[in-house]
């Protein structure tokens, strides 16, 4: 089904209530900024002008980790972003809202403002607690922010109010059946549900690591799991799902899991784009969407 | 704030330097590059000292703590702009980020001044060369706080600008129906960027326009190619694009050039705000610890009523106990004595804290005081022993401490000796302490030492004071809970340090507080019959 991927994300996104909208991914090169720059040009063509920002660097010309050419960022006047100030194009000169002592890989991160039409890279700060700060300080500037996020800082999702987008590609795992076999532990690990109160739990102080649910399991525990947040749950891949489906793990605050995206064209593989967004959606349960394809998984 | 020749490690520790340090920590990147400029005040500068000292009271005296926690936030969000006006007057051009920081830091500097409402106590900051500087990037002002190098600072920039924004639109309208038609020729939306089509969905070929990136089995990547159209647009655009890059690096080099001109009376702004946030950190200090201005006297001497040892004093209160306020007044070497917990290491902090309050140019956390700044004030004792001292034992430490501060021999020395040579025999620590004092009197030093040997001071030919202690024996609580122990004791004990002449008057108290403290009462008897 052919449709506006950018746009159909954004109204996921945005009846969550959510006033931002962070884009994960399950690895590297798996089309997160692709995902952010398409939701980026609906809020856009919406007559919103949001706020970006990112946990890594993005929007450079030349990936500076693998000198592979990465998409780049053009972005409209009246976008707020939070960069490093280094980074910041001379020209065409934007509005400098604020300068911050938060670090960034490549230094102070600095919030502007789009004046004139213009590509621009996004380096925000390497830290969870630096990026919910940027994301919190963009909205005094923005109506919304959209992030582009990392899976390895998840931690950054916790007590935000954020609506999350999961995206997973061919780059990431060497076959569809282990590229839809992570996105399902991601989304699994993400979206437990909230504990009610109702049930008798055993509170976790801190990470549920693989050792700790390994006993749990060992010992049969049938009490319910309550972390803080579901980034507190440290497992990923198949010991996620096996951990999941024999513990009754819950969370105290839940991550809205919105939407998955897939890109099927990988640096060194590609997937059959149908099948794959079809076994994505299917696995995860999410509405599933192919930026490259504008179609939404049926 | 450093300590310099003042203190050694181990005094700065044992009288809680770094606390008074962070207490008086100020807010701005400009204070801190002062404060870590400070250093004591030496002998023979009694007047600067108390003149400094005078002024951080009059600002503690003529503003509300209110007021100063406004100043402190000032100082705290004004951004570091030295780094800005280096590099202007170094011939670089500064980047907007930069012209940004300045603007913030000339708002600050006009806060501030509101504030201050001219008080002659605190430096007037928003000079001539401030006012003049932030006129000139005034225009850039973006909203309250922002900053954009605007239109308005050139006719050029505007025509550059406005010419950019039509090239962009026209790039944009002829791009996006090149996109539109490619849509409508595929029957569906399409990302203006890279695109896939099935192979399964295309009907023939590809549309004309439309570039095959890479191909697979099942599907194409594709992206919309540049027509002759978009091409001469974006060509056009990037000329123009050039020129209004050219037109901002005019506006740029001329608020640099502007920034330049005035960059000496910048730093000493700069340095002014720096030194007001130092002062201002004093004088919030000197509220909150209710301290007074000590007369600093050139002859060698600790004098002090109602003196705190600060650090202390917030512990108590957190435990909802109080401290309680110490009267001395040293002019020679003196001994200390008293019961075990009757405050006598209190004491010689108390004292020493005073004497760095006063060697820093600060009032004082006494309700009266006269002190004399030392060239040296060094802890010797209880305290010293954490020092890592390889194969010494902690009376070797002592004595290695003992032996190179005579050896400096910085006069005047103000020495505090808590329990020194207590880790050896009682004779021969005896004998060993009254030389030391007779030494450090021979050498003109002033201090106090602290000890539960007997006879000391008459012995050393000095002064001797002592801790009154308990008022009877304290009742021994009925649970071992410790808390309820120091608070009997502190209910019992009389802190008041009077001079002695009468030797056998030193006691130590030691069993009362041991029976306090939940010692066994068979051995607390078996010790009061041993006594007797």
């Amino acid at each position: 089904m052919h449709v506006d991927v950018g746009d159909a994300i954004l109204r996921l996104a945005q009846e969550t209530g959510a006033p931002s909208l962070v884009v994960v991914g399950t690895g590297k090169n798996v089309g997160k900024t692709v995902a952010m720059r398409a939701i980026y040009r609906a809020a856009v063509a919406r007559g919103i002008a949001p706020g970006l920002t990112s946990i890594g660097r993005d929007g450079e010309a030349i990936d500076v980790g693998d000198a592979q050419s990465k998409p780049r960022l053009f972005l409209r006047a009246g976008t707020a972003l939070a960069t490093a100030r280094d980074v910041l194009p001379a020209s065409p000169a934007s509005e400098m809202l604020e300068l911050s002592l938060l670090q960034t890989a490549a230094g102070r991160l600095a919030y502007a403002r789009v004046r004139s039409d213009a590509h621009y890279e996004l380096v925000g700060p390497p830290t969870a607690s630096g990026l919910r700060e940027a994301i919190d300080t963009l909205l005094h500037h923005a109506p919304y922010a959209i992030v582009d996020g990392a899976v390895d800082r998840i931690a950054a999702l916790a007590g935000g109010r954020d609506a999350v987008v999961v995206a997973c590609g061919a780059s990431a795992s060497p076959t569809i059946d282990e590229a839809v076999s992570d996105v399902r532990a991601l989304v699994a690990r993400l979206s437990i549900a909230r504990y009610d109160g109702r049930e008798e739990a055993l509170r976790i102080e801190g990470a549920l690591t693989p050792s700790r649910a390994t006993q749990l399991i060992r010992e049969g525990e049938k009490r319910a799991i309550v972390v803080r947040d579901p980034t507190q749950i440290a497992l990923s891949g198949r010991g996620a799902l096996h951990a999941l489906e024999r513990l009754r793990v819950r969370c105290e605050r839940e991550i809205r899991i919105v939407a998955v995206t897939v890109a099927s064209i990988g640096r060194d593989r590609t997937f059959e784009p149908r099948m794959f967004a079809h076994e994505v959606a299917s696995a995860t349960g999410v509405p599933t969407f192919d930026v490259y394809a504008s179609e939404r998984a049926a | 704030m450093k300590p310099g020749a003042l203190l050694d490690d181990i005094t700065a520790r044992a009288l809680e330097f770094r606390w008074l340090r962070t207490a008086l920590a100020p807010a701005s990147p400009y204070g801190d590059r002062i404060f870590e400029r400070i250093v004591p005040f030496a002998p023979g500068e009694e007047a600067q000292a108390e003149a400094r000292a005078r002024r951080v009271a009059a600002i503690a005296s003529g503003f509300s703590s209110q007021t100063l926690d406004a100043m402190r936030d000032v100082f705290r969000n004004a951004p570091d702009a030295s780094n800005a006006i280096a590099r202007a007057s170094m011939g670089d051009t500064l980047s907007d980020a930069n012209l940004l920081e300045l603007q913030r830091f000339f708002d600050a500097c006009v806060r501030l001044d509101t504030l201050t409402d001219e008080n002659a106590a605190l430096p007037r900051v928003a000079s001539a060369a401030v006012v003049e500087s932030a006129r000139r990037i005034e225009l850039g002002r973006a909203g309250k706080f922002g900053f954009y190098l605007a239109d308005a600072f050139d006719p050029a920039l505007e025509r550059a600008r406005s010419s950019l924004a039509q090239a962009q639109a026209e790039y944009d309208a002829a791009r996006g129906r090149a996109t539109a038609a490619i849509a409508t020729l595929l029957g569906r939306e399409v990302e203006p960027n890279e695109f896939i089509v099935m192979r399964a969905d295309l009907n023939g070929a590809l549309p004309d326009g439309v570039r095959v990136v890479r191909e697979a089995p099942t599907y194409l990547l594709c992206e919309i190619e540049e027509t002759d159209a978009t091409l001469a647009a974006l060509d056009r655009r990037d000329a123009l694009a050039t020129a209004a890059a050219a037109a901002e690096e005019t506006v740029r080099r001329a608020l640099t050039d502007a920034i330049r001109e005035h960059a000496a009376a910048l730093n000493a702004a700069a340095d002014a705000f720096g030194e007001a946030d130092v002062l201002v950190a004093a004088a919030r200090f000197t509220q909150t610890h209710d301290c007074t201005v000590a007369s600093i006297v050139s002859e060698p001497a600790l004098h002090a009523t109602g003196a705190c040892f600060i650090p202390l004093e917030l512990e108590l209160e957190k435990e909802g106990r109080h401290f309680t306020p110490i009267s001395i007044a040293i002019d020679d070497v003196a001994v200390l004595t008293g019961p075990n917990m009757g405050g006598k290491s209190v004491c010689l902090r108390t004292c020493g804290f005073i004497a760095i309050c006063a060697a820093f140019g600060l009032p004082v956390p006494a309700s009266n005081a006269a002190v004399a700044l030392f060239a040296e004030i060094s802890w010797l004792g209880v305290g010293a022993d954490d020092e890592p001292g390889g194969l010494l034992s902690s009376f070797a430490r002592e004595v290695v401490r003992l032996r190179d501060l005579l050896k400096r021999d910085r006069r005047p020395l103000f020495a505090l000796l808590d329990e020194f040579a207590r880790t050896t025999t009682p004779r021969e620590g005896k004998a060993l302490l009254v030389a030391v004092l007779k030494r450090l009197q021979a050498i003109g030093a002033r201090g106090l030492s602290a000890t539960h040997l007997a006879g000391i001071a008459p012995a050393a030919g000095v002064r001797h004071f002592a801790v009154r202690g308990l008022r009877g024996i304290p009742n021994r609580p009925g649970t071992s809970d410790l808390h309820q122990a120091l608070e009997s004791l502190a209910s019992s004990m009389d802190y008041t340090i009077e001079e002695v002449t009468d030797e056998a008057a030193a006691r130590s108290d030691a069993i009362a507080l041991a029976a306090l403290l939940g010692l066994d009462e068979r051995v607390i008897t078996d010790a009061y019959d041993v006594m007797e």
